[in-house]
């Protein structure tokens, strides 16, 4: 399976984004295997280092603007729900610019997968800090230290509805392979944060390394899995939470494909003088 | 009366007293009767008490606009009749409720709200029920017929509607009953609002999901859409806010699906970065966009025109954009359709331009659905695909998932496969490609109709928008000789339509007659401009003196 592109790879040696795109290659093999090739698979991402994902994985998509890409996918699934969508974000992209577009698309579960580079720096912009960055954090825009405190967007996440939430780690290729295949799986929101240290702004590898453990269970109660996504230390990575519920555009109209059921003109013709003549 | 006499009723009131309803209704009973009619509704944002009024004219050949001067008016409260009765015809009947309009008022008095109180619940509900049995008694209906059209348009508490209604039909004054004399017309139409009419002619073509967050006077068309999702079999999505109603549009159209999103002018402000990435990614997306009287938020329910610089530069960077403006709510159909196929044609993003009143006001329309366009568009056939290759026309074959060929669409900069690229080559490549689709674009609207001329060889006016209604009916009014010139699109501008113009009076709902700008700068026209931005449409007679004066 050909899942390279010509496309140049500019990230710096040793970005963690080197671990999410051998896992995402991964990750597509062991879905085409499951039945979901790359013809219905599709991408979408947002800007920033992250977003260069979109050049090297030859998956079709569209790469979209800042924040706004968990909208693209939205879009891509409510009008053709065959399709398996999966946007790649930052976490600026998800939690600065975006945050009301993934935290609507858990509230509505809309079945599409979210995965989250989450690097805490803006890298492409040098270095300013970002919406999961620690407080103290120094950058371009903060010289003295950032004075906040950084969001829990596993917490969040949950709260809001996210119906299959997860982490991994960049340094874990087969751990970041399937945690995302089983997110594709997944009917409904699903939410994939990846810890991605940025060896130029915030290299983290060495911190994580001592970090990361292996969530062992995932917690079927979601104020359990609320309260282990608020443990700092452990970092754990696992599934954090996992339900079934009804998806949304299944709430809003059932079967229908829009894009494939699409009505042919006499039809059309037809209802808008059956709609007319009633008036 | 004369033939095309105009007859007008106008009912006011509280929000909450079936004011707009009595208007609908009224629309619907001179329609059945063949004559062509116009509705306007004027309310203020909120949703209990304040003042309403509805007012629909009609005559029994041709109407576009509403009469601020009133044959029959039924005022519900004292605002309303302080507002409206010193505006009825001399030949007119004004008929207001005796229970809140005091002593020594004009015209006839019925105790209207306490002959609704013996019919609980809800008796201020019931009383646009009584206006519209004052109408049709005065249109010389006997009480059985207007029991029932009352049933009709009234099926909730049907039996106590039709008893109210005879209860006033029997208060009304002999010399009221059969007043008015109104001719049958010829048309088979229906009444529909321009947001209505944007909608049905948007689907027509081929529109399969409207995305849309609430903004009033867009917000109808989701309204309109959403109510029909079952029977039309479209979908009508409303989002977390304009920017993902914007993306998600872009995402479907990715994905196969014809897409139309609206708002005003604050919700088309939130879309545009992702107008820009439509004309980059060269995605087919129609953007409705309803002017409200501005800036920022405005005055939401009242109409005006001063979004237009706004609307024709929608984006930022070089793309083509295609900026169509329908003067009349049947053109609103026509119109939406054809945008809809221009976009899918040359893949790039398309503003239908609406503004209060032509959104919301009603009027009787004789629609035939197989003279609107198909959103028909060049598809890919075989062979390795590339989504941006270059081609004569600049434009690129579509094509759409699933499929085993790669899809790229970009956001940035890009090569022929859609993959980013910042070398000088591919940048003017793809420069050069967009820029051949807006050549090819210009080339084909010079091959269909831009703008309307209507009655050539006198002085010249020149309009676009809703505002074309007004000044259509006021030249009927006035009994003026003018022609009219229309454009209705406004981006490309059809600078070939206007060889031999250069003077006009120009007519537009600005304050600093941006469509007069528009013109000195497209085609050379010297304006003598006729202005309004009160948030009020223009009336067909005020325009009329104004008109007869500038000329």
């Amino acid at each position: 399976m050909e899942l390279r592109t010509y496309a140049e790879n500019t990230w710096c040696p040793g970005c963690g984004n080197f671990g999410i795109l051998n896992g995402v290659k991964r990750a597509a093999e062991m879905l085409s295997e499951k039945g979901i090739g790359t013809e219905r698979l599709m991408m979408s991402a947002g800007i920033g280092c992250h977003g260069k994902i979109f050049d090297y994985l030859r998956i079709s998509g569209l790469y979209s603007i800042h924040g706004r890409s968990m909208a693209t996918v939205e879009g891509m699934k409510f009008a053709n729900p065959d399709l398996k969508v999966i946007t790649f974000v930052g976490d600026g992209d998800a939690y600065g610019e975006g945050l009301a577009h993934v935290l609507f698309a858990a509230k509505r579960n809309a079945d599409i997968t979210v995965v989250v580079h989450d690097n805490k720096v803006y890298g492409l912009t040098t270095g300013q800090f970002t919406p999961t960055s620690t407080k103290g954090f120094k950058g371009g825009s903060t010289p003295e230290g950032s004075v906040e405190d950084p969001l829990n967007p596993l917490a969040l996440l949950l709260e809001a509805g996210g119906t299959f939430v997860a982490r991994t780690y960049s340094g874990k290729i087969p751990h970041v392979a399937d945690t995302l295949v089983r997110a594709v799986e997944h009917e409904g929101f699903s939410l994939v944060e990846v810890l991605q240290p940025c060896v130029t702004y915030n290299d983290t590898y060495r911190l994580y390394n001592e970090k990361v453990k292996l969530l062992e269970e995932t917690p079927d109660k979601l104020g359990e899995a609320i309260d282990t996504a608020r443990i700092q230390d452990p970092l754990y990575i696992g599934v954090f939470y996992e339900v079934k519920k009804p998806v949304y555009h299944r709430e809003l109209y059932g079967e229908r494909n829009p894009a494939k059921d699409s009505l042919s003109r006499e039809e059309r013709v037809r209802r808008i003088r059956n709609l007319l003549s009633v008036r | 009366m004369k033939k095309n006499e105009v007859f007008t009723y106008l009912v006011g009131g509280r929000a909450g007293e079936g004011v707009k309803k009595a208007g609908t209704v009224a629309m619907s009973i001179f329609t059945r009767m063949g004559r062509a009619s116009f509705e306007m509704d004027d309310y203020p944002s909120l949703i209990r008490g304040g003042h309403n009024f509805s007012v629909v004219s009609t005559a029994a050949d041709t109407i576009t606009s509403h009469y601020m001067e009133a044959d029959l008016m039924v005022l519900h409260d004292e605002r309303s009749y302080l507002e409206h009765q010193s505006h009825v015809k001399p030949t007119g009947v004004v008929v207001y409720n005796s229970d809140e309009v005091g002593e020594g008022a004009r015209g006839i008095g019925i105790p209207m709200k306490s002959e609704a109180k013996k019919y609980p619940p809800n008796p201020e509900l019931r009383m646009g029920v009584g206006s519209v049995t004052v109408l049709a008694a005065a249109i010389g209906m006997p009480v059985n017929q207007a029991e029932e059209i009352i049933k009709k348009e009234y099926p909730r508490d049907r039996e106590k509607n039709a008893d109210y209604a005879r209860a006033i039909y029997e208060l009304i004054p002999s010399e009221v009953l059969g007043k008015f004399h109104l001719e049958k017309g010829t048309h088979q139409s229906s009444a529909l609002t321009g947001n209505q009419a944007a909608a049905l002619g948007a689907y027509s073509a081929g529109l399969d999901m409207y995305f849309a967050y609430p903004m009033t006077p867009s917000t109808s068309i989701l309204h309109f859409l959403a109510a029909h999702m079952s029977d039309l079999q479209v979908v009508a999505i409303h989002p977390e806010n304009e920017i993902a109603v914007a993306n998600m549009a872009v995402g479907a159209a990715f994905a196969g699906a014809k897409t139309m999103v609206g708002s005003s002018g604050g919700g088309l402000a939130l879309m545009e970065e992702t107008y820009s990435l439509a004309g980059m990614v060269e995605a087919p997306v129609v953007f409705v966009l309803s002017s409200r009287s501005g800036p920022s938020t405005g005055v939401p329910t009242y109409t005006d025109q001063g979004d237009l610089e706004f609307a024709v530069n929608q984006g930022h960077g070089e793309f083509p954009r295609i900026v169509v403006a329908p003067g009349s709510v049947e053109e609103a159909y026509y119109k939406a359709a054809e945008l809809l196929l221009l976009v899918w044609r040359f893949q790039t993003p398309g503003t239908l331009v609406l503004d209060r009143h032509l959104s919301e006001s009603s009027h009787t329309v004789n629609i035939d659905p197989e003279k609107a366009v198909w959103a028909d568009f060049i598809s890919h056939d075989s062979g390795e695909y590339r989504r941006y290759e270059v081609t004569e026309t600049g434009i690129s074959p579509l094509l759409f998932p699933p499929s085993s060929e790669l899809i790229k669409w970009n956001s940035y900069e890009h090569d022929e496969f859609g993959i980013t690229s910042d070398k000088a080559e591919k940048i003017v490549a793809m420069h050069d490609k967009r820029k051949k689709k807006l050549s090819k674009l210009h080339e084909y609207l010079k091959t269909i109709k831009t703008v309307n001329v209507y009655n050539p060889g006198h002085p010249v006016i020149m309009t676009y928008g809703s505002t074309t209604m007004s000044v259509l009916e006021a030249l009927r009014a006035g009994d003026i000789d003018a022609t009219v010139v229309q454009p209705v699109y406004l981006r490309p501008f059809p600078v070939w339509e206007f060889t031999g113009y250069d003077r006009a009076v120009v007519v537009e709902q600005s304050s600093t007659g941006q469509f007069a700008t528009l013109l000195k700068e497209k085609a050379q026209v010297d304006s003598l401009v006729i202005a309004k931005y009160d948030g009020r449409p223009f009336d067909p007679q005020n325009l009329a003196l104004a008109i007869k004066e500038a000329v």
